[in-house]
């Protein structure tokens, strides 16, 4: 039998993260340049590679439907769901990856680095794929376990490791939570595999409390509100790159993690998850604005308006649950994709005009917060740049014709298509919030278009064409995406329609 | 054919948008010549589907669907509001030439100018409500982006963002209307929603109604959005005359003409669309009496005028609106530009400081003469013509207090175009010398004027391309001798003019009536809020703001709180749950 | 292999987790030093093993539930470890254990 891709894809990163590790440390001590750029190749050689199976097992799937792995108790299910968050964090990663190489330069760690994001990556895939709940449990820890250790890459910076701090206890009683959650649900029915349970019957106190469980403890890493605490500093704490990622794929995963568990647990309540999570997103999206309504720091900034974008994605798949409307699913996951672009791109500006600023000794141990007045004419002297910045921002804004608009026109469609009253009015409420959110978006475009550059601009280093090549690739994406949305639709159909049918749609 | 020149109209601009940036600033020449030459393309583009103007869509493509397809159709309405676009458009563009000369960032200017000509036709021509909505956006875009053109004054970034905030607001009602049609007939198709509008349920479609009446509000600045338009002024003057006077704001009139078959008969609609309109054109008109800024009085000037369109769609004359937006477009963008003649040589826009310009600027004073006497409303120029017909309209179909406040809103016009003609031109020689305008300024000011002489010829046409191509709509062929006969027939022409005279004399004598030397106290504070609406948005941002700040709070940055937060959201979470059961 | 337990075992395991749980989440909200803290999650993690085992036992499939907590053991030591090289990096550039000094990202 021939090797599945399927399998490659899962594993190689596993393999692959250790491998990169030791070949950083195969030199001690010294990181002259040239060996951080032979890690930085070697690592974003491997990301390319891992394109390879994902490519096949796309293919496969397309041709074959859900490919399940069996290993005795354990197996694994690649379904839509699974394709499209590792075509995120693979495209994520890649690109970060790429991105690293000037801020890795020379530095001490860097094989840490790279190696933690490839099995952050793998991580994500695998928890895409997981088809029990405590295998799922495993892969999350081991996402976890990874951002950890980027949050406090910068680990001489005091405040990095204060947030790393709150990251990791805030997480670590997530994860208990979980736990007991999964002990609950495996002492009530003596399953923990998807299939076995969702066609398990539990009393609805049960189902409730099991639920209320794992959304408090996914939702520390999808930064629910009020579990939202830890975010905004461990985002705008951790290397740009990473902000990316974090924002990007890592709470996304987790709210694919929480989908996928409340997808088992069936039966009657089906309909209160879907409330449930349109009440959250509601709460997500109000918050977050107000709270970055107000923030000087362009990251932290980026970072709370993370919160109200993952309330339109729990806004759409609400709608898909509660009222049956399979589009709502597609929209959120939509927005999922859309956001990771977005959110993504514009960390990676901002991390590029905070490379420029601090200039050629890029001193880590300090936090050299980005401020919104930091911003002012960074387009004379940086133009991509501060291009790509503000197609991000307006795009978060949702503003067309930007893939963000897009996307929340899907959720706004799937919501209306509802025929009820309370969500159409959730739905306007939605878009208020984007109205709202406008008024931090739109002062950052102002200030990048000032002629006058400030302090940081003006004595600010040029970028290396590997951080512009990443952002190239996501601004195009975005304006594309925001032009012709059938060019995702090969990720998010799929993916939409597992999900619904997880949810009996 | 036809579906050519529907994508060279749309696509030429934003091609021209990308070229222009692609050339960069370092080639200023190039630049001017590109913009020129592309939007004059796409004039003649737009120009070119008028006679071909059908109720069938002339290009479909299918986006899927969520999104429906995105359909132009060249009728009456959106053929003609695509060729007033692109036609000031150019014309704006050419006049920029001079204007914007030496400016930096000249590449950004034009491409976003570009952008939204295209935007601008797109909207007008497509009839899928999605996409309408997806258009209105991209001219808000473009129309915050130039109005905080000059990033560095505080002003026009705070204008820009205003702008920005308040059309978006609005367009949550034009979101939802779209939403709710697809909801309703499962199609975005305009033509879909306008034949089923009598099955929809009565409060869907009343809400739909008044959504579309929100979003018409505050993209044509009417009461009581109408405060961003005053602050948008801070744009170059090119894209205030384009874009804040003759094309985007005119969106909001097209709107409600567009889907006025669906909504007539809902309860209360046709009062709340006249009520906006008669108190928008009064109190922008009130506004403008005492405006001392020259952007500003025309952009008051454009409130009311505006108002005038609104209200005629509410008295039932889809056609009179039509034909006035016409006229506006022509005249207003004459009068913006002349006025941006006169700032650009003088660099003020402080009418207190410009008396005695006119004998330096001859070309300049004559055409914006020419303009003004349209604005009046007095024959033969096409303001003439237009207005009378809505005033016609109104008398017979609409309200009669509506009638008769905007007989008082026409003596007003002519107070305030006559207080501002003799400000700028003819009270003493005040300020600093200027030069005349450029050779391109006054190619474009010469094609406006001789425009506001003869638009009003081309009623027969264009009521004839309505009419047919419009069915729901009930309108008839106007032909130029039914124009004339009705206008000169009608008593509402004579108490409109009677009005005009009214407001010309208290202008002229008002050294004789009481009181009237000096702007009244009152109503310079009223303009100063704006009718209390500054004031309240004003309230309505530090709320906002404060909101926040409470919030703030609640990050404390200590762990031990965050983890009472993760408690306490284990309680809300069944609590949600518990509720939802 | 564990035998199976009596119902009245079942409860007073069960209760033990809820203490453990219980404990931990309040002492984290009211403890300020870090090494504490670790401590407390500790605490957290050992009622999350208990339960799988415990689960295991009341499902009838105990051999499972007893895999299950040894992986959580594994994995929870991971975390640990990775808790206490964070302390011991705060001590170092923060010269404090106190998370009162530890809260200068805010608002």
């Amino acid at each position: 039998m021939s090797v599945n891709s399927a399998v490659v894809m899962i594993f190689l990163p596993l393999i692959m993260a250790p491998v990169i590790y030791l070949f950083g440390r195969a030199v001690e001590k010294t990181r002259p340049e040239w060996i951080t750029t032979a890690v930085n190749s070697a690592a974003l050689l491997v990301m390319a590679v891992m394109w390879i199976p994902y490519v096949l097992t796309v293919r496969q799937f397309a041709v074959n439907g859900p490919i399940e792995l069996v290993y005795g108790e354990v197996s694994l299910v690649v379904d839509g769901v699974s394709l499209l968050l590792a075509a995120v964090a693979l495209a994520l990663g890649t690109l970060v990856v790429f991105y690293s190489k000037a801020q890795m330069s020379g530095k001490l760690g860097d094989e840490k680095y790279y190696s933690s994001v490839i099995a952050m990556t793998g991580m994500i895939i695998g928890l895409g794929c997981a088809n029990d709940l405590f295998n799922l449990w495993v892969w999350f820890e081991g996402m976890a376990v990874s951002s950890y250790l980027l949050v406090v890459f910068y680990r001489d910076r005091p405040s990095a490791l204060e947030a790393g701090v709150k990251y990791l206890v805030q997480s670590a009683i997530g994860s208990v939570t979980v736990l007991i959650g999964i002990a609950l649900v495996f002492a009530y029915t003596g399953e923990v595999g998807f299939e076995a349970l969702a066609a398990a019957n539990l009393a609805t106190p049960v189902l409730l409390g099991v639920g209320a469980l794992f959304t408090i403890g996914f939702g520390v890493k999808i930064a629910l509100v009020p579990m939202h605490t830890w975010l905004p500093d461990a985002h705008a704490q951790a290397p740009s790159g990473i902000s990316a990622l974090l924002s990007g794929v890592v709470i996304e995963a987790g709210l694919i993690a929480l989908l996928r568990v409340l997808g088992v647990l069936s039966g009657d309540v089906m309909p209160s998850w879907g409330v449930l999570l349109m009440v959250l997103a509601a709460v997500n999206m109000l918050l977050g604005n107000l709270m970055a309504l107000r923030q000087k720091q362009v990251k932290r900034l980026l970072a709370y308006s993370s919160l109200s974008h993952v309330g339109y994605m729990l806004l759409g798949i609400g709608i898909a649950i509660y009222a049956g409307q399979p589009g709502g699913a597609q929209g959120g996951l939509f927005h999922l994709v859309s956001h990771g672009m977005m959110k993504g791109l514009a960390f990676l500006a901002a991390g590029a005009l905070i490379y420029a600023a601090s200039g050629a000794s890029h001193d880590t141990s300090q936090d050299h917060g980005l401020t919104l007045s930091d911003l002012d004419g960074a387009a004379r002297r940086y133009p991509f740049t501060a291009l790509a910045l503000s197609i991000a921002v307006l795009g978060l804004g949702g503003l067309p014709p930007l893939v963000g608009f897009m996307s929340k026109w899907q959720i706004f469609v799937a919501g209306f298509e509802a025929q009820s009253v309370a969500v159409a009015a959730l739905v306007v409420f939605a878009a208020l919030n984007s109205v709202l959110s406008l008024a931090y978006y739109a002062p950052m475009v102002n200030a990048v278009y000032r002629r006058q550059p400030s302090a940081a601009i003006a004595g600010g280093v040029d970028l290396p064409v590997s951080m512009q090549i990443p952002m190239a690739v996501l601004t195009l994406a975005v304006i594309a995406v925001g032009f012709w949305p059938r060019l995702v639709y090969w990720l998010i159909v799929p993916a939409g329609s597992a999900l619904s049918a997880a949810f009996g749609g | 054919m036809l579906a050519i020149l529907i994508w060279l109209a749309i696509g030429l601009p934003v091609v021209g948008g990308l070229v222009v940036a692609f050339v960069g600033d370092s080639r200023e020449k190039l630049q001017h010549v590109v913009a020129v030459g592309f939007s004059a393309a796409a004039a003649v583009a737009a120009l070119a589907i008028l006679p071909q103007a059908g109720a069938d869509a002339a290009v479909s493509v299918s986006f899927g669907p969520m999104f429906g397809d995105l359909t132009f159709v060249p009728d009456g309405l959106g053929a003609f509001l695509a060729a007033v676009a692109t036609v000031v458009g150019c014309l704006a563009v050419v006049f920029s030439v001079d204007y914007m000369a030496g400016e930096a960032e000249l590449g950004r200017y034009y491409s976003l100018v570009l952008y939204f000509i295209g935007a601008m036709a797109a909207l007008a021509l497509t009839s899928n409500l999605f996409f309408l909505f997806l258009f209105w956006e991209i001219t808000a875009l473009c129309s915050y982006a130039l109005i905080s053109f000059y990033n560095d004054d505080p002003k026009a970034v705070a204008g820009g963002i205003k702008a920005l905030i308040i059309t978006q607001f609005g367009g949550v009602g034009l979101l939802a209307l779209a939403l709710a049609a697809y909801a309703q007939t499962g199609s975005f198709e305009i033509s879909t929603f306008l034949a089923a509008a009598p099955s929809i349920p009565a409060v869907v479609l009343s809400v739909m109604a008044y959504g579309a009446l929100l979003a018409a509000a505050a993209k044509s600045a009417q009461f009581p959005f109408h405060t961003w338009l005053p602050d948008a002024m801070e744009a170059p003057t090119p894209v205030s005359a384009l874009i804040h006077a003759a094309t985007m704001v005119n969106a909001g009139i097209y709107l409600l003409a567009r889907l006025y078959p669906a909504f007539a008969d809902v309860p209360g609609w046709r009062t709340a669309v006249v009520l906006v309109g008669v108190v928008s054109a009064l109190i922008a008109a009130l506004m403008a009496v005492v405006a001392t800024d020259l952007k500003r009085l025309l952009a008051y000037s454009t409130v009311s005028q505006l108002g005038y369109m609104v209200y005629a769609v509410g008295a039932g004359g889809v056609f009179a609106s039509q034909f006035h937006l016409l006229s506006h477009a022509v005249f207003k963008a004459l009068l913006f530009l002349a006025a941006g003649s006169i700032i650009h040589s003088l660099g003020t826009r402080d009418m207190r400081k410009m008396g005695g310009v006119g004998r330096q600027m001859p070309f300049v004073r004559n055409v914006f003469i020419i303009g003004a006497i349209a604005l009046i409303g007095l024959p033969p120029l096409n303001g003439f013509w237009s207005k009378e017909l809505i005033l016609e309209e109104g008398l017979l179909h609409g309200p009669g207090w509506a009638y008769a406040l905007m007989l008082a809103g026409v003596a007003l016009t002519a107070l305030y175009t006559l207080r501002g003609v003799s400000m700028v031109f003819f009270s003493e020689d005040a300020g600093p010398h200027g030069h005349d305008a450029g050779r391109a300024m006054k190619t474009s000011l010469g094609i406006l004027a001789v425009g506001t002489f003869v638009t009003w010829l081309l009623v027969g046409s264009f009521s004839r391309m309505m009419a047919e191509t419009l069915p729901l709509h009930g309108l008839h062929e106007l032909t130029i001798a039914q124009l004339a006969s009705e206008i000169s027939g009608a008593p509402a022409t004579y108490l409109a003019l009677g009005a005009a005279l009214i407001g010309l004399a208290a202008w002229q004598w008002r050294r004789r009536i009481p009181g009237a030397q000096q702007s009244p106290g009152w109503l310079l504070a009223a303009t100063e809020s704006s009718f209390g609406l500054e004031t309240a948005n004003r309230l309505i941002v530090t709320a906002v703001q404060k909101a926040g700040a409470f919030l703030q709070r609640t990050q404390t940055g200590q762990l031990n709180w965050n983890v009472a937060g993760l408690a306490f959201g284990l309680i809300a979470v069944l609590i949600i749950l518990a509720w939802s059961v | 292999m564990m035998s199976e337990l009596s119902a009245q075992s079942v409860q007073i395991v069960f209760a033990g987790i809820i203490l453990l749980f219980g404990i931990g989440l309040i002492g984290l909200m009211i403890t300020r030093n870090l090494i504490k803290i670790v401590i407390l999650l500790q605490l957290m993690a050992k009622a999350a093993i208990l339960g799988m085992a415990l689960a295991g036992n009341v499902a009838g499939k105990p051999g499972l539930g007893q895999s299950l907590a040894v992986t959580v053991i594994v994995v929870d030591t991971v975390v640990a470890v990775i808790a206490l090289a964070l302390a011991v990096q705060v001590q170092k550039t923060w010269g404090t254990l106190d998370l009162k000094d530890l809260s200068t990202l805010r608002r």
